[in-house]
């Protein structure tokens, strides 16, 4: 994990994995939750298998769908693992813009299901860029403000 | 957020030369007019501003005369912007979990009855 590029999420679920895979691998479920009502969400492919797409589209304020994910699976593992990326189209294909790789896991937990959901993200930058950059002592200095800024919310 | 990010892509071009690094290095330091940030640099002046422009431009420095000399001082926001970029990820993914949470609870609660 690097903490400048990635995040993990843990969440025990009082449902047992099966609810959860559902939850996540049936399109129709998938719609239900994947972003934030009021938007809507439509799955245009959901190929459970590695190198299968995962296209949705969104509307926003009862606008055209427009598209919103365009990605490819990596692993499929039932009730355990799903890993998919968007550095990758349907098939294999690059993309044009990679952003992330993201990985699912669900498992049993005595109240229910751990879920996780780690997202790794390429650097914005170079990252040449942020090595470089902390050879120099302002750049400390900047990153000390940046951090108060932010805690200041 | 499509404009959010061209901005970015604006910051992380700016960000994207020795020449323009050293110079926000030197402004994390404090203000600093134009002539004393060009001197470390064996640099022409008009080469040397435009790397000011284009630091102004990503809105990384902003730029203000101050008599004859012209200060540079560092536009906080837009650091705070590259940093904001991750915990925007952070927060779309636990609002994912949370309605996925909903979702799946709500599910189990129906099975049961």
């Amino acid at each position: 994990m690097n903490p400048q590029l990635d995040l993990t999420i843990n969440r025990v679920i009082s449902a047992p994995p099966d609810l959860v895979w559902k939850a996540w691998t049936d399109p129709k479920s998938f719609e239900q939750w994947w972003i934030p009502a009021p938007a809507l969400c439509r799955v245009l492919a959901m190929e459970l298998r590695p190198g299968g797409s995962l296209r949705t589209e969104m509307s926003e304020d009862g606008g055209p769908f427009v598209p919103h994910m365009d990605a490819c699976f990596l692993a499929v593992e039932p009730q355990s693992r799903i890993v998919f990326t968007n550095a990758l189209v349907g098939g294999w294909r690059p993309a044009e813009q990679p952003l992330m790789t993201a990985i699912i896991t669900m498992d049993e937990h005595p109240d229910g299901t751990i879920y996780s959901a780690t997202a790794m993200h390429k650097n914005p930058a170079d990252k040449t860029m942020h090595e470089e950059l902390r050879f120099y002592d302002g750049w400390g200095t900047v990153t000390e403000q940046l951090a108060r800024l932010v805690e200041r919310g | 957020m499509d404009q959010y990010s061209q901005q970015l892509d604006g910051i992380f071009q700016a960000l994207a030369d020795p020449t323009r690094r050293a110079v926000l290095a030197r402004l994390g330091r404090g203000p600093a007019s134009i002539g004393d940030l060009a001197q470390p640099f064996e640099m022409a002046l008009p080469s040397f501003m435009k790397h000011i422009h284009a630091l102004e431009e990503s809105g990384l420095i902003e730029t203000r005369k101050q008599g004859r000399v012209r200060i540079c001082t560092i536009e906080q926001k837009r650091f705070a912007m590259i940093d904001g970029w991750l915990r925007d990820q952070r927060a779309i993914w636990e609002g994912r979990t949370d309605r996925l949470q909903r979702f799946v609870e709500a599910a189990a609660k129906g099975q049961k009855t």
